[in-house]
């Protein structure tokens, strides 16, 4: 703590994938993130992984020796607000509608961006997106390893595969009928003020509108309430194209006095093993030093087999005058 | 073994029956000596046979006295003419026996240097060298040369039988040490080999492999001695490798790949490397630069070797050098997204015998330097598992792999660091610190070994040294070079001494040292103190 706070400030980076269709980043789950910074007006980096789409800690942001991981404490943007970072939720965790809009935006939405970018469509535009800066081979092994976790995740199998998707396309169709009901013809969808609901639900419909092909069924599902189209692309053109580098003029540095509460794992990725800091000091030095030991038993059992069984080591052979033969 | 250009060692026959001239009897022998041998014609099969020795016809022998007798006329008659001077000969055929499985062109093109003999001098050299080689393709059990008489209208010639057998069991299985020196560090393996599965003398072999270092490698590969012409064996190795290095450099590296060997001689190795790595952090506590390097490569790369070992040990050497270079050349494929890299590296050593107790001054310094290429490479940093890292527990003073270790200072254990991620709960350590590595890396060494004055000691080859070395890494991609200079590289070079016993044994060298660390810097993981080194030699 005290390493971050005599530090200078750094700027706060935000770490996605690359950049396509004309978005600052074009995977689902980055571009909420982007959105919820730039809605909040704190300014940030943008900087790019691009050799590991299936990784489970993309995005994250970072401040000096601070990070906040997509696969922790419930995401990044729940990171952010229990460190203190940016919260634009404080007025509206009370408000009924809330927890329903978040639960349809997190589940439904969700799975059904996840089923047309990997199964329902092509495959083109995930490729795209997630595999332009992979080679050929590596492209084809993810792509399919991905297809099968995303069936894995929504109990798709040969059999149900028809009645899955039109469930899938059923909830969304619901979901979006909700949220245009909610939105109306406001500018954000509670009390005319940004939240991370607005961010994460213009995330999903900025990649369902730019990203996925015209022969898209939840594409098509989406473009039936022009409220939201309106409200998606008028957002986009002041929050993304209007700014030209997402770095702004004063940077602010990261509070590293709040202490982060460990929360349920993540909702919506695998849940991936902890950092190792459960192990207590006294476990790992009964560790370290049993490992020694046992080290230390079969360099003495080597050395008596060798030493006491007659020693015909290469030694033998400094005696020999040089034979002008080389050794490999 | 023989020397080729002796006259065989000649002893009386043991066995009254007549043999023809075997090569696998021949012993050392200096100069012609003109001593017997019991090297006979093969007069079993055709009578009149006067063949290579030009003797007279032999009349049908009445006893063996007399037919034995008669043999060693002739021998000594041959002798005396190899001794005046060459004995014309040339081979008019060669016959394979005994290979039931193996293809006879297999063998025929260890054979094709007896074509060109022209005397019966040449003739016992060729047979000596192609018995090693036959016996050198590990696949038969044993390997019989017998020079035959050739058909009796054609004088002057020789038929070379080959008698071979298979191996009986063709599966072995062996553990063994040694020290890898791309790895850079010990690792213990177990492997399987099947021999001879297709005929073609190729050998396959599956292999677990585990370092000291906590990686693991599963391996399958492959050698063929002949592979449609070409003049070296080529070998192919399949491999599953997985390395941890989350207590250094929070991260773990897991490899697949397959690494083809295309050509390698006594001083030349080229081989070629494919392999997907992914670079991952489970425990979601890197430093910025190694969460950047997160994620799959592709590799593609050729590596070529020149080496010139002319010590007289690689496990204590006492006397002359070796110089090894490896130049490794990344993004082999038009695809440019994968991995690009130039990777050189070096080593010399020298040892100086001193001419008591056995007492040798070993030098040596190593170098390397790796550097991405392609648009705007100055900018671009290099692959984590490409750089260097020096520290470890292996010898120096044995270890021809480029700069990887000095006396006292622990894996990866110097060198450029960033501070790991911080979390505020508590229990993560505040100063954890990732080693980086660098992009350019130097080691010096010197060692002074000797004999230990107790005759137990000498008896079992333990000696002592004292040691002296020093080195460092520096980064130089990602613009850095421009802030690089000699001048700070030097001031900046860690160094340690020390004192110790040297215990080789049958698996390994060990080195109990005493090692006192001269110059370290601040994060640099080294104490002084009594540490344990090993070196086992491939």
């Amino acid at each position: 703590m005290a390493q971050v706070g005599e530090r200078e400030s750094e700027e706060l980076t935000l770490v996605t994938t690359k950049p396509y269709f004309d978005l600052p980043t074009a995977c689902p789950l980055c571009l909420p993130l982007f959105i919820y910074l730039k809605l909040a007006h704190f300014p940030f980096r943008l900087s790019f992984n691009s050799i590991f789409p299936d990784s489970d800690q993309i995005p994250y942001v970072e401040s000096g020796t601070y990070v906040a991981y997509n696969n922790e404490n419930g995401g990044v943007i729940e990171n952010l607000k229990r460190d203190g970072i940016v919260d634009l939720d404080s007025e509206f965790q009370s408000v009924p509608d809330w927890v329903a809009m978040k639960a349809m935006i997190s589940s439904w939405l969700a799975d059904a961006m996840m089923y047309e970018l990997w199964v329902g469509s092509d495959g083109k535009s995930a490729c795209k997106i997630y595999y332009s800066d992979l080679s050929w081979p590596i492209v084809k092994v993810l792509f399919l390893k991905q297809v099968y976790s995303v069936k894995q995740h929504l109990g798709i199998t040969k059999d149900n595969a028809e009645q899955r998707e039109d469930e899938i396309y059923k909830r969304a169709k619901i979901a979006y009928g909700a949220l245009s009901t909610r939105l109306g013809d406001q500018d954000f969808l509670f009390d005319d003020r940004p939240s991370s609901l607005d961010a994460t639900f213009l995330g999903h419909v900025l990649v369902t509108l730019h990203a996925l092909p015209e022969t898209s069924v939840l594409r098509s599902k989406l473009l039936e309430h022009g409220n939201v189209v309106r409200y998606a692309e008028k957002h986009k053109t002041k929050l993304i194209e209007s700014s030209s580098s997402s770095s702004g003029p004063q940077f602010r540095s990261v509070p590293s006095s709040s202490t982060p509460k460990r929360g349920p794992s993540n909702w919506s990725s695998k849940p991936k093993s902890q950092p190792k800091r459960e192990k207590t000091e006294g476990e790992k030095t009964f560790k370290r030093r049993a490992r020694y030991f046992l080290a230390a038993q079969l360099v003495v059992v080597l050395l008596f087999l060798s030493l006491m069984g007659g020693n015909d080591a290469g030694d033998m052979e400094l005696d020999d005058e040089d034979e002008g033969n080389a050794f490999d | 073994m023989s020397n080729p250009d002796s006259v065989p060692d000649l002893t009386p026959p043991d066995s009254e029956r007549q043999k023809p001239f075997d090569t696998n009897e021949i012993d050392d022998e200096d100069g012609n000596d003109g001593d017997e041998n019991d090297v006979e014609d093969d007069d079993e099969d055709e009578d009149g046979n006067d063949g290579v020795f030009r003797g007279p016809n032999r009349p049908k022998p009445q006893s063996r006295e007399a037919r034995f007798r008669s043999g060693k006329l002739k021998m000594e008659s041959l002798l005396q003419r190899m001794k005046t001077g060459p004995v014309s000969v040339r081979v008019h055929d060669v016959i394979i026996k005994g290979n039931t499985k193996t293809k006879d062109h297999i063998i025929e093109a260890e054979t094709e240097l007896l074509n060109n003999v022209g005397s019966m001098q040449e003739l016992l050299k060729a047979s000596q060298i192609v018995n090693l080689r036959l016996q050198a393709l590990e696949i038969f059990d044993s390997v019989k040369i017998t020079l035959d008489s050739g058909p009796p209208e054609l004088p002057g010639t020789a038929n070379v039988i080959i008698e071979v057998v298979e191996t009986a069991n063709p599966l072995s299985g062996q553990i063994a040490a040694f020290t890898k020196a791309e790895a850079r560090y010990s690792t213990v393996e177990g492997s399987l080999k099947y021999k001879n599965l297709f005929g073609y003398g190729d050998l396959w072999d599956g292999s677990l492999a585990y370092g000291y270092d906590h990686s693991t490698e599963l391996s399958a590969g492959l050698y063929l001695p002949r592979f449609k012409g070409l003049v070296t064996p080529v070998t192919a190795r399949a491999y599953l490798l997985s390395q941890d290095w989350l207590k250094f450099s929070s991260y773990k590296e897991q490899s697949m790949g397959l690494s083809l060997g295309l050509f390698s001689s006594e001083h030349h190795d080229v081989a070629y490397n494919i392999a997907w790595r992914t670079l991952t952090d489970p425990s979601q506590m890197a430093s910025r630069f190694v969460r950047r390097q997160l994620g799959h490569n592709l590799l593609s790369s050729l590596k070529y070797t020149f080496k010139v070992d002319r010590r007289n040990s690689p496990m204590r050497p006492t006397r002359g050098y070796a110089f090894v270079s490896t130049t490794q050349l990344g993004g082999l494929v038009p695809d440019n997204r994968s991995l690009r890299f130039l990777r050189q590296e070096f080593d010399l050593r020298y040892a100086v015998p001193l001419g008591f107790y056995r007492a040798a001054l070993n030098f040596g310094v190593s170098g390397g330097v790796v550097f991405p290429w392609g648009n705007g490479f100055s900018s671009k940093p290099s692959s984590l598992p490409e750089r260097f890292f020096l520290g470890g527990n292996i010898s120096p003073v044995c270890a021809l792999g480029g700069p990887t270790t000095l006396w006292g200072f622990k894996t990866r254990g110097l060198g450029p660091t960033e501070p790991r991620r911080h979390v505020n709960d508590g229990t993560a350590d505040p100063s954890g610190v990732d080693f980086l590595g660098g992009d350019l890396a130097f080691t010096a060494l010197a060692d002074l070994s000797f004999d230990l004055p107790f005759r137990w000691f000498r008896e079992k080859g333990i000696h002592a040294h004292v040691f002296a070395c020093a080195g460092n890494v520096a980064k130089l991609t990602e613009n850095e070079y421009r802030n690089f200079s000699v001048q700070k590289f030097v001031e900046s070079l860690r160094s340690s001494v020390g004192v110790g016993l040297v215990v080789p044994t049958s698996f390994f060298r060990m080195e109990l040292n005493y090692c006192y660390i001269v110059k370290k810097f601040d994060h640099d993981r080294a104490k002084t103190g009594v540490r344990l080194t090993f070196f086992a030699a491939p």
